[in-house]
C-alpha cells in the first residue's frame, strides 16, 4: 500500500515537474534540453560502476523507465579499475557512448572540465537542489554550471577491538581527536595480549584516503583554488599540524607496513579461531589480530566479527557488541572530523543522442522511492532528505554521523593525474621517517602543483 | 653402485646411478616448484574467503568444497564469456596460422623484392609496447562499426600475434628440404598435390606448436578486449575475471571467488595443453632448431 | 611462367606473383589493425594531446617537444636505466635457469623428464592476472606462505614487507618473471638438445673431453641459433614487462620507484590522460628495443640470406 502511494506521489511529482519544466517557457540553459517521456521504440544506456548497486534496484530502475517513457533502459556494469580508460575512449564517441553514466566523485572533475558531460543545471532544483550533498554536487560544478550530480555516498569510520581497549584500561571511545591519538597510543604500548608488530591503530603508510581526515580535522586541505588556479597546500600551517599528529600516530601507534594502502583494512582485527586462547608467543600458530582499531569505509563491518560456520559449511563472520565497536572519529570541535567521502556521481553523456530521455531517467533515480531504496541497501542516498532510509543501528549511524561533515579531494582538472601518478601516497610513505616536514610538505607541493591544473 | 640385473630379459642391465638418482630428485624439485602456484590456486579456490585470510596459510583443501565455483558460475555471466573466447580463439587461431603460413612459405621459399623489409616489419612491429594504442585502436574500431564484435577483436588479435608466427613458421618450413617435393613430382604428383601429401603433414607439428602458442595469446589478452568491447554482453574470459577482483561500497573482495574464477579460466587452456602436448614438443624439436 | 630452380633451398622465378599473393594476407591484416594506430601514436607523440583533445579540443603542433621533455626528465633516464637492469636480469637469469633445465631433461630419466614437462607446461598455461594475484598472496607480508615457512624454519621474517624496499620488490618480481618465462625457453632448448647427435657426444667423451668441454664446444655451436632467437625474444619481452610489474604495485611499494618503461607509458597514458607525451615514450621504448637488438637481427638476417 505504501509503494503505490510513493509510487504514485513519484509519478505525480513526475509530470508536475515535467509540465514545469515545459512551461517556463524554454529555460535558458546551456542544454535547453527538458526532459522527456517519448521513448516508445527507443533504448538508452546507463553505465553502473561495479557491484555497489544492487539488483533489485537496478530492475526497479528499468521498470519504471518503461512505464514512463515505454522505452528501454538498458544496464551495464564497468569495473572500477578500467572506468577511466573506458569514460576516455566511449564518451567523445556518439555512437557509442552510453547515454547516462556513474562516475567517482574524485573522477568527476576530470571529465566534467573537459566537457564530456551534459549540462544539467536546468534541471539541478528539480533533482533535489540545495539538499542535495554539497559537497559531491561541488566535484561535478564547473563555473557555476551543473554537470554532473551525486549519486550515492559511502564514508569512513573507525572500528575497534572493545576487549583489547579494556585491556589497556579504557573502556568508553575517544570523544575528540586529541584524545584518539593518545588512545590509540595508550593501547599500542600496553599491546595487553603481547602479539609481536601489534598496532593500536593500524594505518597503512601510504592509505592517504583515510589519513587524510587528520589534516581536514585541523582545517588544513590539499589544495584550493587561487586566483583561478589551484594550488597545493600541504605547507599550510595547519595541515603541517595534521601531519605532526600523523607522524606520532605512525611512529607510536601504527605497525603496519610503510607501503600498506587503502584495502582489507578488516583482516586486522579479526580473531583466528585457530589459536582460541593461546598468545602469539608460539611461532607456528600466530594470531592474526594484529591491530585494536582500524579506519575503512562503512562496507567494511560484513566482514568483521566472529569466526563461525554456517549450515553448509563455510566459515562466516558475525559481528560481536560485546567485542566490537565503532565510531565516527572525532573532531576536536564537537563535532565528527571530516573524512573522505566515499561515493559517486552520476551524469548525461554530452555526446548522447537521447538527452531528454536520459533526463527522464535521471528523475527516477532522484526520486524519494528511489534514494529511499538506495539508502535501505547501505548506500548514502544523495538527498539529505532521505538519509533516514539508512536505519538507525550503530553502522547507519556512524555513516550518517561520519559523512555529515565529510569532504572531497579538490575539484581540480588535473586530480586525476594526481591520483594516477601515486604521488599521495608516496608522500604519505615519507611523513614518518621525515625530520622536517615542513620541507617534505613544500617538496611534495612543488611536484602536485603543476599536475592540478593540467587539462 | 651394484649393478641389478633383471632376471627375466637379461638382454640388458640396467644400473642405477647415483647420478640418476640426484638428477631424479632435482628434476622432482623442479616440477613441484613450478607447479607449486598452479596447485595453490585450485587449492584456494576450494577454501572459502575466510579461511584465507587467515594467518596460518592451509595447504590442503580440508573442509573446502565447490562453493566458490558454484558462486562463480551461477552469476550466468561465465557461459557467454567462455563462449565468447572460445569463438574468438578459434578465429584467431585459424586466420593467424592461415595468414602466417602463406607468409613463411613466401619468404622461406621465394626470393622477391621487398622480401628484407618485410621481415625487417614483422621483426620491428613486434618491439612496439601496446599500452599506448588503446585509443587509435578504439577509434579504428569505432569508426568501421567493429566495436563490442567478436570479428573487431578478432582482426587486432591476429594482427598482434602474426607477426611472431610468421617468425616460427618460417623455421619449420625452411627445415623441410624442396627436394622431397621436387621427388614427388617426378614422380607425377603436381605442385600442389606434392606439397600435401609431403610436405604438409611434415608441418604439422610445428602447425600445431604456433597454434598453441596463438591460442594462449588469444585466450588471455586483457587490454584490447577492455577497450574494444565496451559492453557487459560482449565479455571475454579475463574482463569476466576482473570482476571478481574489485571490491565495492557492498563487499570486499571474495578471494576464495577469485580463484575459482581463475581456476575456471585456467581450465580449458590447461585441458588443451595436455591434449596437444605430445605433438608440441615435437613440433618444438623439428622446427626451433632452425628457428 | 618457367621455374628455375637454383642449387640452392629457394626457388627463384622472375617476376613471379605467387610470395606478393602469399604475403598478402599477413601485410593485410597489419596494415588495417596496426597501420593506423602506429602512425597516430607517431603524429600524436609530435602533440600535446591530453583529455579535453579527446572530447574534440584542437591538438596543437608541438614538434620534438614531447622527446624533449623526455629527454630532460631525470625520472625517465632512472626508469630507462633501471629497465635496463632489470630486463638485463630477467633475460639472463631466464636463459641460464632455462637452459639448466633443458639438460636436466636431457638427462634425467624418462619418467621425471614427463613430470617436468607436465609441470612447465601447467605454470607457462596459467592466465597471468591469476598468476599474479597467487604470487602476490605466497609473498604477503602477513599471510604469505613465503614468511611462513621462512618464520617456520626459524629465521626472522614474520610480517616482513617483500614489497617495500625497491631492490627486494625488484627481486621478487624477477623471481615472478623468470618463473612464468622459463618454461618457453626450456622447451625450446631442450627441443634444439635433442637434435644433438649422440654419437658424436659419446665420441667426445671417450676422447676424454669433460662435461664442461663437451657442452661448450659441442652443444653450445649446435643450439646456437635457438639460444640467439630465444634470448633476443626475452629481451624484448622482459623490457616491455608490463602487467607483472603493475599487478605487483597494486599489492605494494612506492609506485613512482619501482616503476619500470611499461608501467610508466601506462601511468602516463591511461592515467594522467598525457597521450601526446605516453606516445613519444612508446616511439621511444620502440626505438631502443630496435637499436639493442640491431647488431642480432643483422647477423640473423646475413645467415638467413647465404
Amino acid at each position: 500500500m505504501k509503494r503505490r502511494v510513493w509510487g504514485a506521489t513519484a509519478f505525480a511529482l513526475a509530470g508536475v515537474l515535467a509540465l514545469a519544466a515545459c512551461s517556463t517557457g524554454g529555460s535558458t540553459s546551456a542544454s535547453g534540453i527538458a526532459p522527456s517521456t517519448n521513448g516508445k521504440g527507443k533504448t538508452i544506456t546507463l553505465w553502473l560502476v561495479g557491484a555497489d548497486t544492487p539488483q533489485p534496484l537496478r530492475d526497479y530502475l528499468k521498470t519504471e523507465f518503461h512505464k514512463l517513457t515505454k522505452g528501454t533502459l538498458n544496464i551495464e556494469q564497468q569495473e572500477w579499475p578500467d572506468l577511466v580508460t573506458k569514460l576516455t575512449t566511449s564518451l567523445p564517441d556518439k555512437n557509442n557512448t552510453p547515454d547516462v553514466t556513474e562516475i567517482g566523485n574524485t573522477q568527476s572533475p576530470t571529465f566534467t572540465n573537459v566537457g564530456a558531460f551534459l549540462d544539467i543545471s536546468s534541471q539541478y532544483k528539480a533533482l533535489g537542489g540545495s539538499k542535495l550533498l554539497q559537497s559531491f554536487v561541488a566535484a561535478g560544478e564547473v563555473d557555476g554550471k551543473n554537470y554532473t550530480l551525486p549519486y550515492y555516498f559511502g564514508s569512513r569510520y573507525v572500528f575497534y577491538r572493545k576487549d583489547v581497549w579494556a585491556k589497556a584500561g579504557i573502556t568508553t571511545p575517544p570523544t575528540t581527536l586529541t584524545e584518539f591519538n593518545k588512545d590509540v597510543a595508550t593501547v599500542a604500548a600496553a599491546n595487553p595480549d603481547n602479539i609481536p608488530n601489534f598496532s593500536g591503530f593500524y594505518l597503512g603508510g601510504e592509505d592517504w584516503r583515510d589519513g587524510i581526515s587528520w589534516i581536514f580535522a585541523n582545517g588544513g586541505d590539499i589544495a584550493k583554488k587561487e586566483g583561478g588556479k589551484w594550488v597545493a597546500t600541504l605547507d599550510d600551517p595547519k595541515t603541517l599540524k595534521g601531519l605532526q599528529q600523523l607522524q606520532a600516530i605512525y611512529k607510536n601507534a601504527d605497525n603496519a607496513p610503510g607501503d600498506a594502502q587503502d584495502s582489507n583494512q578488516y583482516i586486522y582485527v579479526n580473531d583466528n579461531d585457530s589459536i582460541a586462547g593461546k598468545t602469539a608467543t608460539d611461532a607456528a600458530t600466530p594470531v592474526s589480530l594484529a591491530a585494536a582499531t582500524i579506519m575503512a569505509p562503512g562496507w567494511a563491518h560484513w566482514s568483521i566479527g566472529d569466526k563461525g560456520v554456517d549450515a553448509k559449511g563455510a566459515v562466516t563472520r558475525t559481528w560481536n557488541d560485546a567485542t566490537f565497536g565503532t565510531f565516527p572519529l572525532p573532531g576536536d570541535n564537537g563535532k565528527p572530523a571530516p573524512v573522505f567521502a566515499g561515493g559517486s556521481n552520476i551524469g548525461i553523456s554530452a555526446k548522447s543522442k537521447n538527452p531528454g530521455l536520459s533526463e527522464e531517467l535521471l528523475k527516477i533515480m532522484f526520486s524519494p522511492t528511489y534514494q529511499q531504496m538506495l539508502g535501505k541497501n547501505g548506500l548514502g542516498p544523495a538527498n539529505s532528505d532521505y538519509t533516514s532510509s539508512l536505519g538507525s543501528d550503530q553502522f547507519a549511524s556512524a555513516l550518517i554521523a561520519s559523512s555529515s561533515n565529510s569532504k572531497l579531494t579538490p575539484a581540480a582538472p588535473g586530480w586525476a593525474s594526481v591520483e594516477a601518478s601515486t604521488v599521495m601516497e608516496e608522500f604519505f610513505s615519507k611523513i614518518k621517517d621525515s625530520t622536517d616536514l615542513t620541507a617534505l610538505a613544500k617538496q611534495y607541493d612543488a611536484k602536485i602543483t603543476p599536475i592540478l591544473n593540467t587539462k | 653402485m651394484t649393478p641389478s640385473t633383471s632376471s627375466g630379459t637379461g638382454l640388458r642391465r640396467r644400473r642405477v646411478k647415483p647420478r640418476t638418482i640426484i638428477l631424479s630428485i632435482v628434476g622432482i624439485l623442479v616440477a613441484l616448484v613450478w607447479i607449486f602456484p598452479v596447485y595453490w590456486m585450485v587449492n584456494s579456490s576450494l577454501l572459502s574467503n575466510v579461511v584465507l585470510q587467515d594467518a596460518t596459510p592451509t595447504f590442503a583443501p580440508i573442509g573446502g568444497s565447490l562453493a566458490n565455483f558454484f558462486a562463480v558460475v551461477g552469476g550466468g555471466t561465465f557461459l557467454p564469456a567462455l563462449g565468447m573466447s572460445v569463438v574468438i580463439a578459434a578465429i584467431v587461431v585459424a586466420f593467424c596460422l592461415l595468414f602466417a603460413f602463406l607468409a613463411a612459405l613466401a619468404i622461406s621459399r621465394f626470393r622477391f623484392r621487398g622480401r628484407r623489409g618485410f621481415v625487417l616489419a614483422i621483426l620491428f612491429i613486434q618491439m612496439l609496447p601496446a599500452e599506448g594504442l588503446f585509443i587509435a585502436q578504439y577509434k579504428l574500431m569505432s569508426s568501421i562499426g567493429l566495436l563490442n564484435s567478436v570479428i573487431g577483436v578478432s582482426v587486432l588479435y591476429v594482427a598482434a600475434v602474426v607477426p611472431f608466427t610468421i617468425w616460427m613458421l618460417r623455421g619449420f618450413v625452411a627445415g623441410i628440404p624442396l627436394e622431397l617435393e621436387e621427388a614427388a613430382m617426378v614422380d607425377g604428383l603436381s605442385r600442389t598435390q606434392a606439397f600435401f601429401r609431403i610436405t604438409f603433414p611434415l608441418l604439422a607439428p610445428g602447425l600445431i606448436a604456433s597454434g598453441v602458442y596463438t591460442f594462449l595469446q588469444a585466450w588471455n589478452e586483457f587490454t584490447i578486449a577492455l577497450v574494444v568491447l565496451p559492453s557487459d554482453a560482449s565479455q571475454t574470459l579475463p574482463l569476466w575475471l576482473r570482476g571478481f577482483i574489485q571490491a565495492s561500497a557492498t563487499h570486499a573482495t571474495d578471494w576464495g571467488q577469485v580463484m575459482a574464477a581463475s581456476t575456471l579460466v585456467a581450465l580449458p587452456v590447461i585441458i588443451f595443453f595436455l591434449f596437444v602436448q605430445g605433438r608440441m614438443t615435437s613440433g618444438l624439436v623439428s622446427g626451433a632448431v632452425k628457428g | 611462367m618457367t621455374a628455375l630452380t637454383s642449387t640452392r633451398r629457394t626457388i627463384r622465378r622472375r617476376a613471379s606473383k605467387a610470395p606478393y599473393v602469399l604475403i598478402l594476407p599477413a601485410v593485410a591484416v597489419l596494415i588495417l589493425a596496426m597501420g593506423y594506430p602506429l602512425v597516430w601514436q607517431i603524429i600524436t607523440s609530435t602533440q600535446q594531446f591530453g583529455l579535453s583533445q579527446q572530447f574534440g579540443q584542437p591538438a596543437p603542433f608541438v614538434g620534438v617537444q614531447n622527446y624533449v621533455t623526455l629527454a630532460t626528465d631525470p625520472y625517465m633516464w632512472t626508469v630507462i636505466g633501471r629497465s635496463l637492469l632489470f630486463c638485463a636480469a630477467c633475460a639472463g637469469a631466464t636463459m641460464v635457469v632455462g637452459a639448466l633445465i633443458a639438460l636436466l631433461m636431457g638427462a634425467a630419466p624418462r619418467g621425471v623428464r614427463i613430470a617436468i614437462q607436465i609441470s612447465l607446461l601447467l605454470a607457462w598455461a596459467m592466465p597471468v592476472v591469476a598468476a599474479m594475484t597467487v604470487w602476490n598472496w605466497l609473498f604477503n607480508w602477513r599471510i604469505g606462505v613465503v614468511n611462513w615457512l621462512l618464520t617456520s624454519l626459524g629465521l626472522p621474517f614474520r610480517d616482513h614487507n617483500w614489497l617495500e624496499d625497491p631492490i627486494s620488490f625488484y627481486a621478487v618480481a624477477l623471481i615472478i618473471v623468470v618463473w612464468m618465462s622459463v618454461p618457453f625457453v626450456a622447451f625450446s632448448l631442450y627441443a634444439a638438445l635433442t637434435q644433438v647427435s649422440g654419437e658424436v657426444l659419446e665420441a667426445a667423451q671417450m676422447d676424454g673431453a669433460s662435461a664442461n668441454q663437451r657442452f661448450w664446444s659441442i652443444l653450445v655451436p649446435v643450439i646456437r641459433p635457438v639460444l640467439s632467437i630465444v634470448l633476443l625474444l626475452q629481451v624484448i619481452w622482459d623490457l616491455r614487462v608490463f602487467t607483472q610489474i603493475k599487478l605487483l604495485q597494486d599489492a605494494g611499494s612506492v609506485a613512482n620507484e619501482t616503476n619500470l618503461l611499461g608501467t610508466y607509458i601506462f601511468q602516463l597514458g591511461t592515467g594522467s590522460s598525457n597521450f601526446g607525451l605516453a606516445s613519444a615514450v612508446s616511439i621511444f621504448v620502440l626505438v631502443l628495443t630496435v637499436a639493442i637488438s640491431a647488431f642480432y637481427v643483422r647477423s640473423m638476417l646475413k645467415e638467413d640470406e647465404s
